[in-house]
């Protein structure tokens, strides 16, 4: 048994002993214990240093708005399994547990960069923003790196995360946010009356507050032998789930919870493919709030001294881990609560030096249980300092008289035990948009208007004891199944030796010293005093928010759930005027820290996103293909043969196209049928071209516009019946497109009878292409004659293709003899396998995006987003011909017309060929008319698309430039990084076969 | 078609063979002409399905029907549509190779699905049918019954939406 | 994540299956050739932005797949109402007597 551990006492498990490690020194505990508690059952109270004056810090609370005791943890021993800023007080021990302090060197004892303690008085509130100002060139070389030396809290782990982080919905009736008295109460209510009720806990047991005060009886029962009943009637109910170590972590629209499950970092041993953690998302009709309150802190110089906590968490330590976090403690509080955490220590056989109470008076009964005790008591006393730095072992002490601060005595002690009030929990609350409203007389903001369907129950709205609690527990599960529309029964609870009490909040406390040299932090985990505070305020900061920023009081990770308070007190106090004037900053998700882990859930690795993978991926990826994301698709780029990088292979696979035939995956494709007898009707509508006279078989360009004119998508339309039309899009814009063919048949159009249905992956869709793609093709065909006379250059039919069903285009994106097959996709991959196997006659060559990239670029046809970008006009493109000038209207028809759209000098598309041909020109790169002007350079278009071209033997490109159709010819500069400019020509940006005559195989 | 099953004792992830599958579009007022070509009665609230033998149907849509047959009387059905399209219009498209379907059964079958899907799935009718989402991808959801679901998925985004249900499947063994 | 009524499913689902689609209640003209160029690019651009309740498209794309409208206070977030396309804009006060 270690020194500290008090037998009979606490609910860890005495006959499982743990042995964990901290600092590499091998500490025992028991099963049930929190590294915090372990560590106090040996003497440890030293458990980091503080963030900016690497103050040697203790831990204050047995919770989780722990802002001292933040430590590292290694779990399962792994790499990759390390976590900063763990809260020791939250953490479970387990066997092999690895921990580490944060924020020393070279020991958590000896700390050099505690020299910035030494260094206070120039570290004061607005340190940085006054400091780093000047000179500008200290900016980046200097402060920046001193500023990222010293930032953070904590070492952000290196290796990849390997654990497995799982997420879930969940639809419940009524969530009950924290399982102390009140939640209880809430959860057996809307139990028994058959709702469906969660019931979370952040902690690794239920219980809250009872946990800490055995020695109440609810029902003529000590407190643990009701809660365990109450449990087990809970888990009875099959409509009660209940959730430990589940932290609601951010309250959302319409009672959407977010909820963080720890389901593992407690284990030794965890099971293969077990999660580490679930984020669940919850919608609860009915949300019950019953977080409880925060103990306040006291605020005086040397506040932070190790040894020196929250009252209310010595009584948590002593109860529910049968620890005592000091021998000889003095209580400094201003509240009644306190007085039960001294007499509870000393009825654990603590020698309770004193209890020292701001206030002039309190209740007989509690002065005579001191007095029962043999524990002084020193009524309206102010604390001025302590001794001790690693530890405290003394208390300074003045008595108040008349306002005055008397002359100073020294408690000397082990630990000081501290209580400023509480402040009733509505970070949840906040994160609703719920109102809070000022109790002038308890000195706290409690729930005012909802915007949720919530109850707030128990301490969260200022009630004290656990009578109390019981009752607003049931009547917030009443309330809750009373909205869903049922009915509840209220259940009583006698509660005896309930220690209900009141008690007063303050600021800073009053000092015969000077208070400009106090220490006395309100915010411990950022570092920030009183002084600061006040400093704030004299410099101008009005507002809570701006003192907030100013000072970083309340931005650290626990959110100022200690220091919200005390900052606003002393604020205001400075302000001269009330706390509600003054403000209040907003609580914000999450509510404590949350890994990343839990929000990206099953999002990582091969899982991060979609990746769509066409019929034809496999075979793609068994011959070597490279990869490139296209929308969410991922589309082969080039084949590779050895040896060959992109250029070498796309050079190839041009070439073997050009000269013979190529063969390309186009499934990624957007395809959407548009059928009806409204059909042409629509399409006329829709696209710029003209339909109706495009007879059955045959296919037709198509261009799509924005409303305002500009180019959105574009592909090839056939024409498979009277009443239906095959409609291709990009691959990046088929979605898009079938939302506005959607929105404008549902919203401006319904009276056209017609229906539009997306079979982008019904069919996987093949393209030959090549002088010899009807070879390889014609002896696969049953059903059509495929010669150029029988199907000529864009025509389309049903058919057979090697058995099975297909529509085969006969179209081209290359400028050769083109066929694009649809069959099934199903067969996609068969096909291609047969195609592939009768082409090795004419040394077919698979190809990808890239080479198909420059085949068409070859050929100036444009890819929409790359050679458009949202501003351009069918005539900016040089596809004016693709607008059905005799239709009365299509979507963005009379944008056309508008002035910005008709004015001279838009920039148009041209193509560029640099004087030098090896020069390859970078796409996006800015053109300018006159190298030599001064800068900055009036620039007047840019690169969109720029190739080697194996075909012409040299660089070809397209550009957008203002007024390039009356350029023509002129040679134009596109500046490069290193200085030079490169010239080029402008010209037409059809490159090769101008004439069309490759088309025309026979 | 081979059918892999990832089975455990709560609940097996399997995909399932292909059927003749079509998207109807048709005004309700013209529903009776399809029931007719169709051979079965359609349902008319959104949800709803009706089945009978091998034909399934599900509305899913105001004016949108799921159709399920077997693949042996795909062709049957498109020349019923065909023939009587001049008189009713309609849209008929075959969607047999656009979406892969993933069963999915057993007494954990809520807690998987719930892994993805944001609808509370306790509300979907036996019988019915539902078009949302699961995780990024669209889905048509089918509930066969109690604990048997189905999910239809279009073709490419079928790798992840079965891959996150077979590492939630494995979750669900742990049992934590 | 908000809750959203689909007038044409009659159900009220995640904020997930749903997508936003702009301002509700702009018509395109019949016949846009007739608009002066003013009159075009009110139409085309000049959106009411509104501080309050505002009319508003939202398709759901990821369930019937239906275009509908909705009021929705841009200020609380909250969806208000929800009506199908081509019905008239509810009025607010005969909604708030409903209630």
């Amino acid at each position: 048994m270690t020194e500290y551990r008090v037998e009979g006492r606490g609910r860890v498990n005495r006959a499982k002993p743990v042995k964990f490690t901290f600092d590499d020194k091998t500490y025992e505990g028991f099963e049930g214990d929190t590294v915090a508690s372990a560590l106090l059952a040996n003497g440890e109270h030293l458990m980091g240093r503080s963030f900016k004056y690497h103050r040697p810090r203790g831990v204050v609370t047995a919770s989780s708005e722990e802002p001292n005791a933040l430590i590292g943890t290694t779990r399962g021993g792994g790499k990759g399994r390390f976590e900063p800023n763990t809260r020791a007080t939250m953490q479970e021990i387990y066997a092999g547990l690895k921990t580490e302090s944060q924020n020393k060197w070279p020991s958590l004892k000896f700390d050099l960069g505690a020299i910035n303690d030494r260094l206070y008085m120039l570290f004061s509130a607005g340190f940085y923003y006054k400091t780093f100002m000047w000179p500008r060139s200290f900016w980046d070389s200097v402060y920046e790196p001193f500023i990222r030396k010293a930032a953070g809290l904590g070492k952000a782990p290196t290796e990849v995360d390997p654990d497995h982080y799982a997420s879930r919905y969940l639809h419940c009736d009524v969530l009950v946010v924290g399982s102390g008295p009140s939640g209880i109460a809430a959860a057996l209510t809307a139990g028994r009356a058959g709702s469906k009720v969660v019931l979370v806990d952040e902690n690794s047991e239920m219980g809250g507050t009872l946990l800490s005060e055995p020695s109440v009886s609810i029902d003529g029962q000590p407190a643990w032998e009701w809660l365990e009943g109450a449990m087990a009637e809970l888990d009875r109910m099959p409509n009660v789930t209940r959730m430990t170590r589940t932290t609601a972590m951010g309250y959302y629209h319409q009672n959407m919870i977010g909820l963080v499950q720890k389901l593992t970092d407690h284990m030794a041993d965890v099971p293969e493919g077990a999660p580490r953690e679930r984020m669940w998302r919850v919608r609860a009709k009915e949300v019950v709030l019953a977080q409880g309150a925060i103990e306040r802190p006291m605020v005086f110089d040397g506040n932070d001294t190790p040894g020196i906590m929250m009252a209310g968490a010595a009584q948590t330590f002593l109860n529910r881990f049968g620890v005592l976090v000091g021998k000889k403690p003095v209580v400094l509080t201003s509240h009644d609560s306190a007085w039960y955490s001294a007499f509870d220590m000393a009825d654990a056989g603590a020698k309770v030096v004193a209890i020292v109470d701001t206030r002039e008076t309190v209740s007989q009964a509690l002065l005579d249980e001191a007095n029962a005790r043999g524990i002084k008591t020193y009524l309206s006393y102010t604390a001025t300092g302590t001794k001790g730095r690693l530890r405290v072992s003394a208390l300074r002490v003045n008595p108040v008289r008349n306002g005055k601060v008397g002359s100073a005595h020294l408690l000397f002690c082990d630990a000081v035990l501290v209580c400023g009030g509480w402040t009733p929990s509505l970070h949840l609350f906040s994160h609703t948009k719920g109102s809070l409203h000022w109790d002038e007389e308890a000195k706290v903001y409690l729930p005012g208007h909802k915007t949720e369907d919530v109850h707030i129950a128990g301490a969260g709205r200022g009630l004290w004891g656990i009578a109390a609690a019981l009752e607003d527990g049931t009547k917030a599960g009443t309330d809750a199944v009373k909205s869903l529309g049922g009915n509840a029964g209220v259940a009583t609870y006698e509660v005896a030796d309930d220690r209900t009490g009141t008690g007063i909040t303050q600021k800073e406390l009053p000092t015969d010293r000077s208070a400009g040299k106090a220490k006395a932090f309100v915010d411990f985990q950022n570092d920030v005093t009183a002084k600061d505070i006040r400093l704030a305020v004299r410099e101008g900061m009005k507002s809570i928010e701006h003192v907030k920023r100013y000072t970083t009081n309340g931005m650290a990770t626990d959110q100022g759930k200690l220091s919200n308070m005390n900052g606003l007190t002393i604020a205001s106090d400075a302000l001269g005027k009330e706390a509600p004037q003054v403000g209040l900053t907003t609580f914000r998700p999450p509510y404590t820290p949350t890994t990343f882990g839990a929000f990206a859930g099953y999002h990582k690795g091969k899982h991060f996103e979609v990746t769509r993978k066409t019929p034809i991926d496999s075979w793609a990826e068994e011959h070597g293909a490279e990869f490139e994301p296209v929308a969410l698709w991922r589309r082969a780029w080039y084949f590779p043969m050895a040896g060959e990088d992109m250029h070498k292979a796309v050079a190839r696979e041009c070439k073997a196209t050009r000269e013979s035939l190529g063969i390309f995956d186009a499934s990624t494709l957007g395809k959407i049928e548009v059928s009806g007898p409204d059909a042409t009707e629509f399409m006329n509508r829709m696209y710029t071209n003209p339909w109706t006279k495009l007879g059955v078989g045959r296919a037709r360009y198509g261009l799509l516009l924005g409303e305002e004119g500009f180019i959105r998508d574009d592909g090839v339309i056939g024409r498979m019946r009277d009443d239906l039309f095959h409609v291709t899009t990009t691959t990046g814009g088929a979605a898009r497109v079938l939302n506005m063919m959607e929105d404008y048949l549902q919203t401006e159009w319904p009276d056209l009878k017609v229906w539009l249905t997306s079979t982008t992956e019904e069919w996987a869709t093949i393209a030959l292409n090549g002088p010899n793609a009807r070879k390889v093709l014609a002896p696969f065909v049953e059903g059509i004659d495929i010669s150029d006379e029988a199907f000529p250059h864009m025509s389309v039919r049903e058919c057979t293709v090697a058995g099975f069903p297909s529509r085969l285009f006969r179209i081209s994106f290359t400028g050769e003899l083109g066929f694009e097959i649809n069959v099934p996709a199903r067969h996609g991959k068969e096909l291609w396998e047969k195609l592939w196997a009768e082409g090795q006659k004419y040394d077919i060559c698979p190809y990808g995006t890239e080479t198909m990239h420059v085949l068409r670029a070859e050929k100036g046809f444009i890819i929409v987003g790359q050679d458009t970008d949202g501003t351009v006009t069918p005539q900016d493109a040089g596809i004016g011909w693709a607008i059905g000038k005799k239709k009365p209207d299509f979507v963005g028809k009379r944008s056309l017309d508008r002035p910005d759209i008709v004015a001279p000098n838009r920039k148009q598309l041209v193509g560029l060929l640099t004087e030098d041909p090896k020069t390859v020109l970078t796409e996006g790169a800015q053109i300018v008319a006159d190298p030599k002007q001064a800068k900055p350079m009036k620039m007047i278009g840019h690169v969109t698309s720029s190739y080697w071209s194996e075909s012409l033997g040299r660089s070809i490109a397209m550009a957008v430039v203002e007024g390039g159709f009356d350029r023509m010819d002129d040679t134009l500069h596109i500046p490069t990084e290193n200085g030079d400019a490169v010239p080029a020509k402008v010209t037409s940006t059809v490159f090769y076969d101008p004439a069309g005559d490759r088309l025309k195989v026979e | 078609m081979n059918a892999p099953v990832t089975s455990f004792d709560t609940v097996s992830v399997t995909v399932l063979p292909s059927v003749a599958r079509f998207n109807l579009r048709i005004a309700p007022a013209d529903l009776s002409v399809a029931s007719a070509a169709f051979g079965l009665t359609l349902p008319t609230k959104i949800g709803q399905g009706a089945q009978s033998g091998d034909r399934a149907a599900y509305c899913i849509g105001p004016d949108e029907w799921l159709l399920h047959a077997a693949e042996a009387d795909q062709q049957a059905i498109v020349s019923a549509f065909a023939a009587v399209r001049a008189d009713t219009a309609h849209s008929l498209v075959v969607i047999s190779d656009r979406e892969m379907t993933i069963g999915i059964d057993g007494p954990d079958a809520l807690a998987l699905l719930s892994v993805g899907c944001p609808i509370d799935l306790s509300r979907l009718p036996i019988g019915g049918a539902k078009r949302t989402v699961f995780d990024y991808a669209q889905v048509m959801l089918i509930r066969d019954a109690e604990d048997a679901f189905r999910v239809e998925v279009w073709r490419s985004y079928f790798p992840h939406v079965h891959g996150l249900l077979e590492i939630a499947a494995r979750e669900l063994t742990v049992g934590l | 994540m908000l809750l959203i009524h689909c007038p044409y499913c009659d159900d009220t689902l995640p904020e997930l299956e749903f997508a936003y689609a702009g301002e509700a209640h702009i018509d395109r003209p019949a016949d846009p050739s007739k608009l002066t160029d003013e009159e075009w690019r009110d139409f085309l651009f000049i959106r009411t932005n509104v501080k309050g309740v505002h009319a508003e498209r939202w398709r759901h794309i990821n369930g019937c797949g239906r275009f509908f409208n909705a009021l929705r206070d841009t200020v609380s977030d909250r969806f208000l109402t929800t009506y199908k396309a081509g019905e008239a804009r509810p009025d607010m006060q005969t909604l708030e007597a409903a209630e």
